[in-house]
């Protein structure tokens, strides 16, 4: 069942495109990520479908409901919406308890005050925060706080939950726990969520399903497994993980391959996307380059400039004259010349 | 976010465009009808309730062959060129002083400043005459040990010294807030490439808070041509007339009510004030483009003065002396002998009867309590106007906000004598209002129409430190547009609205040109009360209700200053 569907839709600031015709579907129980880098527009996405900002064209439909189309003349104000939205900054009212914060909703919708309490205190009980209902939001800490803005957005039940970059404004090592938590959450509870991030790591691991926006366009979309191994164009390969870039000349093509080379070397890979010309971008991830023992086929010889130890990981970095690779390895490696490996399968041409 | 919140689907319920579409009509009434009322009056040649009245030019005729018009129009120029050449050099120096420097006592210094902002120039001209006039205190005292007086308060000169000096405040707070917002960083990379403490503030600092003083220097300017009671009270031994003294004058020239030459006058003294504020808006938006390259503010360490720092607080504290010291203990002096002279002796002539006689006359009583009234409850009253003004623009940006920005221009650019005039026509000329005209409401609604700029920025300033996403927040969480103004912006911009309140008391307290032509049996006020003593001779009265109006401002200040409220922005 749709939960949410976007068709077509296009949103301006004065002369200036931030959405040029996004269409997108969000069914129940469904985690979507909007990813894209700032001045994409998946933030203006977000609050068009919540209802604070006003597209021009195009449908937003929520349960099946119309609730903005530039045709019929429909725009339903954000308070008639019935959508949770919890903000990038949570923004807790300050003047309220936690209690009355999440309460709110359920106030406006005239919900009599026993149901209220009991509502709330389950929603606070949920999410770990039954014993620190009667604090401020300025006496919990920025976990606590986000807790309470999802608890806030949740409690009324909405069809469709959005998140603003939910985890952006925890510290690095609060937000890998954060983003488990909150993928466990969104299960339990059986959530349509669409959530914005500009943090391809936290999009996979949070979402069933991955929208890439850039420049107000969805460049790709598919499962996160689709969107890292199986990229379409070479903005979507690059944004999607860490990468080796290699800008050469397209020496040969030959049944949906294509040959980079260079001076001294050369190496086979995938063609990818539309292009045909002579010159090309290579891409890997940095994992799939290896370290080899000898020459051989998509085999490069370079030298090392240094190792970086990252804890669970080495880095290396190969630099000579146009080539430069980073790779993975499990142990520190010698200084001087080594062979690396570039995989034919894992190397896209674009 | 703020570029994107400002965007927010307007989406409001019909009762709620309703409500707004009211408050900004009502709002557009009472701002543009006394305004629209002079320039009707302007145009005709006799009072325009005389049915005699035709239109005309006439009395703008008359004003132009009038040479006392034209001498009046020379010394508003020179008084506020004057003004602003004296203001905005010292008003930029303590500035950098007090924000930049090791400046000693800075903390009890920062409201003192303040004080010739909050004092009526009404009172402060009174104690300029009995302070340093021919036989004030302090002239007396030099003269006996100097045998003689090397000043005349009377001159125009002086005039322009004494308005130059009591407006160094209005400088100082621009400057100050342009220093402050002024990142460290830019003085601090002008350190490191070897520039001195004053080099700094020569080659970086002052080139960018200019836009801060340039805008201040046009406010200056504009004040200068509002001045009326320092010019009543100083010019008037000498005659000199400025714009609006002359205007204040035109009623004895004639002997008849000369409405319509009154309303030419203003409308001259409008056509100059409103193109200042237009320059003004037109400044603070190059201001607001300045600051948004400024750099990172962070905390710094102040510039220290060396043994600079004793002459530097030796300065600042003789500017203190003229302009707060000199004045005020000269009113409150005045206020307890019963005469004063060269050969008299202080403590022959002490008394309290100034106050007996003011406690004993209903009709100051009267004043005294309407001034109370209209600062405590008028004040509540009017934040409450300004507030609904704020919240019918607040986060809509489409053409009725912009109609409202350039409307509230209208009142500043028409000095206070003049709107009370306006209002007096309008209670005048419109049959069912004229029985308000009697009572403190017609005194009421004249001052809140004239600080409404300064009002609703006061509100506004709060208002916009509500983020956008607490109220997106509650949109979003079911409420209306009215509703989550009431549960969310409201609550949170009450200690504001509280600030704002105290600081429209202080300046209600101090108000006293528009109500000048509002003066009735019913609609006493000190500031008022004041004017018409003066002119009558009543210097004993004078002095005593200027205490009081000094202690009622004071009281205002001690609770500011108790709660902390910050007395600018």
């Amino acid at each position: 069942m749709i939960k949410l569907n976007v068709d077509d839709l296009h949103l301006s600031y004065g002369s200036n495109d931030i959405l040029k015709g996004v269409s997108m579907q969000l069914s129940r129980g469904e985690v979507v990520s909007l990813l894209g880098p700032s001045g994409s527009g998946k933030t203006t996405l977000l609050r068009a479908v919540a209802g604070l900002e006003l597209p021009h064209r195009g449908t937003i439909r929520i349960d099946e409901q119309a609730v903005f189309d530039s045709d019929a003349g429909i725009e339903v104000p954000a308070e008639r919406r019935n959508l949770g939205l919890v903000f990038q900054s949570y923004a807790l009212w300050p003047h309220k308890t936690v209690f009355d914060n999440v309460a709110y909703g359920l106030k406006l919708r005239k919900v009599g005050h026993e149901a209220i309490a009991e509502k709330v205190v389950s929603a606070l009980k949920n999410l770990g925060l039954g014993h620190l209902a009667e604090r401020f939001p300025h006496q919990l800490s920025g976990g606590q706080q986000q807790r309470v803005a999802i608890a806030r957005a949740l409690v009324y039940n909405p069809p469709v939950i959005l998140l603003d970059e939910p985890l952006s404004n925890l510290d690095a090592k609060m937000r890998e726990e954060a983003r488990a938590w909150l993928r466990e959450l969104i299960l339990n509870l059986q959530l349509s969520a669409l959530v914005v991030t500009h943090d391809q790591n936290e999009a996979m691991a949070m979402s069933d399903r991955i929208l890439l926006l850039s420049e107000g366009r969805i460049e790709q979309q598919g499962t996160p497994q689709e969107m890292y191994g199986n990229p379409r164009t070479l903005f979507c390969a690059d944004f999607m993980g860490n990468n080796n870039r290699i800008e050469a000349r397209v020496a040969e093509r030959r049944d949906g391959a294509a040959l980079l080379a260079g001076e001294g070397w050369q190496l086979w890979g995938q063609a990818r996307g539309d292009n045909a010309g002579t010159s090309g971008t290579g891409m890997i991830r940095l994992e799939r380059v290896r370290l080899a023992d000898g020459p051989g086929e998509n085999r490069l010889c370079l030298p090392l400039v240094t190792s970086m130890f990252l804890g669970d990981r080495w880095e290396y970095l190969f630099h000579e004259a146009g080539l430069r690779f980073r790779a993975y390895g499990e142990k520190p490696i010698a200084p001087g010349e080594h062979w690396i490996e570039v995989p034919r399968d894992d190397l896209w041409v674009f | 976010m703020s570029t994107y919140a400002a965007r927010l689907p307007g989406g409001g319920s019909p009762s709620r465009q309703w409500s707004r579409g009211l408050v900004i009509s009502v709002t557009a009434l009472v701002v543009l009808a006394p305004l629209l009322l002079i320039l009707y009056q302007s145009l005709l040649d006799a009072p325009f309730f005389d049915p005699a009245a035709s239109a005309g030019v006439g009395a703008y005729r008359f004003i132009f062959d009038d040479p006392d018009f034209w001498s009046a129009a020379k010394n508003s120029c020179f008084i506020a060129v004057g003004m602003a050449v004296i203001a905005v050099p010292l008003g930029a120096a303590l500035a950098f002083l007090m924000v930049r420097t090791d400046l000693p006592g800075q903390r009890w210094l920062e409201p003192m400043l303040l004080i010739p902002v909050f004092v009526s120039p009404m009172v402060l001209s009174f104690g300029y005459v009995v302070a340093a006039g021919p036989v004030g205190f302090y002239s007396v005292w030099f003269g006996d040990l100097f045998g003689g007086v090397p000043w005349n308060v009377y001159s125009l000169t002086s005039i322009a010294a004494i308005a130059g000096l009591t407006h160094v405040p209005h400088v100082y707070l621009y400057a100050s807030a342009a220093l402050k917002n002024l990142g460290s960083d830019v003085e601090e990379a002008a350190r490191m490439s070897g520039a001195s403490a004053l080099r700094v503030a020569l080659d970086v600092s002052l080139p960018m808070v200019m836009p801060a003083l340039l805008y201040s220097a046009v406010l200056v300017f504009f004040l200068g041509f509002e001045i009326f009671g320092l010019a009543l009270v100083l010019g008037d031994p000498e005659g000199h007339l400025v714009l609006a003294t002359y205007l204040y004058k035109l009623t004895n020239k004639l002997g008849t009510p000369s409405y319509h030459l009154m309303a030419a006058v203003a409308v001259c003294i409008i056509a100059v004030t409103v193109p200042l504020v237009m320059l003004q808006r037109h400044l603070m938006k190059n201001a607001a483009k300045y600051v948004s390259v400024k750099g990172k503010a962070g905390r710094q360490r102040p510039l220290p003065l060396g043994a600079w720092r004793w002459l530097a607080a030796a300065l600042i504290a003789g500017w203190l002396f003229l302009t707060v010291v000199v004045p005020l203990s000269g009113i409150a002096l005045r206020s307890v002998v019963n005469y004063w002279g060269e050969g008299v002796v202080l403590a022959d002539v002490l008394t309290l009867d100034h106050f007996r006689t003011v406690f004993g006359q209903p009709t100051l009583m009267r004043g005294i309590w309407n001034t109370v009234l209209i600062g405590v409850i008028g004040g509540g009253l009017a934040v409450a106007c300004y507030t609904a003004i704020a919240f019918a623009t607040h986060r809509q940006p489409d053409g009725w906000s912009r109609f409202v920005d350039y409307l509230v221009l209208v009142p500043r650019a028409v000095p206070g004598l003049l709107a009370g005039l306006a209002f007096l026509w309008v209670f005048l000329f419109i049959p069912f209002l004229s029985p308000l005209r009697s009572t403190i409401f017609a005194v009421w609604l004249a001052y809140t129409v004239v600080w409404l700029a300064y009002g609703l920025r006061l509100v506004s300033s709060s208002l916009l430190q509500v983020g956008a996403e607490l109220e997106e927040a509650a949109r979003s969480a079911g409420a209306s547009r009215a509703r989550a103004s009431r549960d969310v912006t409201l609550p949170l911009i009450r200690h504001g609205l509280l600030a704002s309140w105290l600081l429209v008391f202080m300046i209600f307290e101090r108000e006293y040109s528009t109500a000048v032509y509002l003066l009735n049996p019913g609609t006493e006020v000190i500031g008022s009360l004041l004017v018409s003593l003066w002119a009558t001779g009543g210097a004993d009265m004078v002095a005593a209700l200027s205490v009081i109006n000094v202690v009622l401002v004071g009281i205002g200040l001690g609770v500011a200053l108790r709660f902390g409220v910050k007395l600018h922005d």
